[in-house]
C-alpha cells in the first residue's frame, strides 16, 4: 500500500491560482469552495483525468460525453483492461488519445495543467485520491461513499477548505431535476405532504443482480500489483464492496444514496439510528446482506420524523428502490426511476384540483375502492388518487451532477454536494453498521457527526 | 429407389435449400438495415403555472428512425473496448465500422435473391467469422457460439447448394 504522504508536486501556476484563489476567500468571505474563480473564460476547456476506470467511470463517461467544454486529457487504472476500455471511449468518442497511466502519483506529476480529476475508485482509496488530487491544485469529483472511514471524510473537507479547491462527492441526486422540483415546489412550497411524520426507503435487489463479480484471472494484475494496493487476492479485486477493510457494505453502497436524500429533503441529520442486518444467503462475506435502519430526527418544518431504510439483497420483491415521504396529506415516493415514483393524495387533503390545472402535478388514477370481498369496512382507509411528476428527465442520471461541478468550476454555479455537505449527509451512515453489530441504538452526539470533532475515541 | 421417392427428396432439398437462403438472407439483410436505425427524441419543456418550468422538467416522445446519420457498424460499446484492444488497429477498425452495414445489406441481398451464390455465401461467412474473432478478444464466449450457429447454417447452404433453385444468378 503506498503511503498517505503528500508529495510536493504542485507546479508555481496552480501554486499561484491556488493562493490566490486562497487569499480572495479570505478578504471577501467568499464561498470559494462551492465555486471556483470566475476569471475563466466561458469558453475555456476543462482538462478532467480519470482516476479509476472501471464500471462507474463508465457510467460517469457516458453522462460527460454529452457535456462540452471538457477535455480527457488523462486515465489511470492499475488495470491494464480497463485503462483500455476508458482509453478506446474516449479515442472511440472524440477521436483523440489520453495520456495512460497506472500510477495516480505519476500522473499527478506528469500532468502539469489538468484542471479536474474524476475519482471512481474502490471507497477505501476515495481520501486519499481525493486529497492527492486537492493538494496538486486539482477539482475533484469524487464517488460516494466519499470515504471509508469518518476520519479519511473529515480529512477530505478539511483539505478541500484549506487548498480553496472544489470538491464535489457524487450524491448525483442533488442535481435531479425531478428531486430538485420535488423538494422546492411539491414538498417545500406547496406542502403537498403536509406534515410529514414517517419517512420509508429501500433499494431491494435480488439475488441474481447480487452474485459476486466475476472476471478472468488473466486480466486482473497479478499478485504484487494487488497487494501495493490493498487487496489480498484478486476477490478482494473485483468484489471488495463485500469486504469490511475496503467498504461499508451494501448500506453505503446503495444506502448512501438515498439516506442523503432523507437527510437533504428533511433538512437535517438525525438524532439517532438503531439498526439489525445479517448475514442470511451470502454466509461467506463479511458484510451483511440485508440491513434494516431505523434513524430519529427532530426537523424544524415536521418536527419529530422517523425514517425506515432497508437494503436487502437477497429479493427484488417490493417495488424496487425509492425513498417515501409520507405526511399527513400525502405521499411522496421518489426514485430515480420513473417507473417507482408515485405520488399519492390522502381523502382528507384539500383538493389538488387547482394544482393539477396548473399542470404542478399530474393526476394519473382516480381513487378506486378495492371490490375485495376479504375486507373489513370498519378496517378500511379510504382510496387514494394517484398524481405523478408534470414532466420527466431525459438525460443520464449523473449528467446533472457532473454538469454542476464543472458549471462551478467555471464560476458559474455552486456545488450541490461539496465535501462537507456530504460528510455531514454521510456521516450517520457510518454508524449503521455499529448499531447493527451491537443491536444497540446509537444517539447521535457532535463527535459522531461534525466535521470539527477530530477524534472519534472519545466517544 | 423409386423415382416418386427422388422426385419427393429433390423437392425437400430443393425446399430445405430455399429455407436456408431466406433465413441467411433475411437474417444479413435486416440486421445491415437495423444498422441505420437510432432514436429521435421530440422533447418540449414543461409548463407549470402558466411558465416553462426551470428545473429542466420535459415531456419527452421518442420514435425509432432510420438514418444514415445513425449508421454504426460496430456498436458503440463494443467499439470502445475495441480501440483498446492491441491485436485491433484503430485504422481497421475504422474501415470495419463503416463497411460491415453495407456489406450485410449487400450480401443479404444476394443471398436472397441467389447471386453468386457460394461466393455471397462464403463471404457472408467470412464476415461472421470476423465478428467472432472480435468476440473472443472481449471473451463473449455467448456471442461466439451464437455466431458459430450462423456458420453451421451457412457451411450447410454451401453443402445443399447443388438444389438451389430460383436464382438470379447460378454461377459463381
Amino acid at each position: 500500500m503506498e503511503d498517505n504522504s503528500t508529495p510536493n508536486r504542485m507546479s508555481r501556476r496552480r501554486f499561484l491560482q491556488s493562493g490566490a484563489l486562497a487569499g480572495a476567500g479570505l478578504a471577501f468571505g467568499a464561498p470559494s469552495i462551492l465555486s471556483a474563480a470566475a476569471n475563466r473564460a466561458p469558453s475555456d476547456e476543462i482538462k478532467v483525468a480519470f482516476i479509476g476506470c472501471g464500471a462507474q467511470q463508465q457510467v460517469l463517461f457516458n453522462a460527460m460525453r454529452n457535456i462540452p467544454g471538457i477535455h480527457y486529457q488523462a486515465v489511470c487504472d492499475i488495470m491494464r483492461d480497463r485503462l483500455g476500455g476508458a482509453f478506446g471511449r474516449i479515442r472511440g468518442t472524440f477521436g483523440y488519445n489520453p495520456n495512460r497511466y497506472d500510477d495516480v502519483e505519476e500522473m499527478l506529476r506528469k500532468e502539469t495543467d489538468l484542471d479536474a480529476v474524476v475519482v471512481s475508485t474502490p471507497d477505501f482509496w476515495h481520501s486519499r485520491h481525493t486529497n492527492w488530487s486537492l493538494e496538486a491544485g486539482l477539482h475533484v469529483f469524487c464517488e460516494k461513499m466519499m470515504a471509508h472511514t469518518l476520519e479519511d471524510a473529515r480529512s477530505m473537507v478539511l483539505t478541500a477548505e484549506r487548498t480553496g479547491k472544489l470538491c464535489q462527492i457524487n450524491h448525483q441526486r442533488r442535481s435531479n431535476p425531478r428531486y430538485r422540483y420535488t423538494l422546492d415546489k411539491l414538498i417545500n412550497g406547496h406542502r403537498l405532504c403536509g406534515t410529514i411524520n414517517n419517512v420509508n426507503g429501500q433499494w431491494n435487489r435480488s439475488v441474481g443482480a447480487s452474485q459476486d463479480i466475476q472476471v478472468r484471472e488473466s486480466i486482473i494484475p497479478d499478485q504484487k500489483t494487488l497487494n501495493k494496493y490493498g487487496f489480498a487476492n484478486s476477490h478482494q479485486f473485483s468484489n471488495w464492496r463485500w469486504y469490511r477493510d475496503l467498504s461499508g457494505g451494501p448500506i453505503s453502497d446503495l444506502g448512501a444514496h438515498q439516506i442523503d436524500i432523507f437527510n437533504w429533503f428533511l433538512g437535517g441529520m438525525p438524532k439517532s439510528v438503531m439498526a439489525s442486518g445479517g448475514r442470511n444467503y451470502f454466509t461467506h462475506r463479511e458484510h451483511s446482506d440485508n440491513v434494516m435502519a431505523i434513524f430519529e430526527y427532530d426537523t424544524p418544518t415536521h418536527g419529530e420524523v422517523r425514517a425506515f431504510y432497508q437494503v436487502l439483497t437477497t429479493t427484488s420483491a417490493g417495488g424496487g428502490y425509492y425513498e417515501s415521504f409520507m405526511g399527513t396529506e400525502g405521499t411522496i415516493q421518489m426514485s430515480e426511476q420513473r417507473q417507482y415514483t408515485n405520488i399519492y393524495r390522502e381523502s382528507t387533503a384539500p383538493s389538488w384540483n387547482g394544482l393539477v390545472n396548473r399542470n404542478v402535478v399530474r393526476l394519473t388514477a382516480a381513487a378506486v375502492s378495492a371490490a375485495a370481498g376479504d375486507a373489513v369496512a370498519s378496517y378500511e382507509s379510504p382510496p387514494l388518487e394517484q398524481y405523478d411528476l408534470p414532466g420527466v428527465f431525459n438525460k443520464p442520471v449523473h449528467q446533472p451532477h457532473l454538469e454542476n461541478f464543472f458549471d462551478s468550476i467555471r464560476g458559474r454555479a455552486t456545488l450541490n454536494c461539496d465535501a462537507r455537505t456530504a460528510f455531514e449527509t454521510e456521516a450517520p451512515i457510518f454508524w449503521v453498521n455499529p448499531a447493527a453489530d451491537s443491536k444497540d441504538p446509537i444517539r447521535f452526539t457532535d463527535a459522531h457527526l461534525k466535521v470539527e470533532q477530530k477524534t472519534i475515541s472519545q466517544i | 429407389m423409386s423415382p416418386t421417392v427422388n422426385a419427393t427428396d429433390s423437392l425437400g432439398s430443393m425446399l430445405a435449400m430455399l429455407l436456408l437462403r431466406l433465413w441467411l438472407g433475411l437474417r444479413a439483410l435486416q440486421t445491415g438495415v437495423e444498422k441505420f436505425a437510432g432514436y429521435a427524441a421530440r422533447e418540449e419543456v414543461v409548463e407549470v403555472d402558466g411558465e416553462p418550468n426551470a428545473y429542466g422538467l420535459t415531456d419527452v416522445d421518442t420514435d425509432k428512425v432510420y438514418a444514415l446519420s445513425h449508421m454504426r457498424g460496430v456498436p458503440a460499446s463494443m467499439y470502445d473496448r475495441f480501440l483498446g484492444e492491441p491485436l485491433i488497429p484503430a485504422f481497421g477498425l475504422t474501415v470495419f465500422d463503416l463497411v460491415l452495414a453495407p456489406l450485410l445489406l449487400v450480401l443479404g441481398v444476394m443471398i436472397l435473391l441467389g447471386i453468386a451464390l457460394r461466393c455471397s455465401l462464403f463471404a457472408m461467412g467470412l464476415v461472421y467469422t470476423s465478428l467472432t474473432f472480435g468476440l473472443i478478444l472481449l471473451g463473449q464466449d455467448a456471442g461466439i457460439a451464437w455466431l458459430g450457429t450462423h456458420i453451421l447454417l451457412i457451411v450447410a447452404a454451401l453443402l445443399f447448394v447443388q438444389h438451389n433453385r430460383f436464382s438470379i444468378m447460378k454461377s459463381y
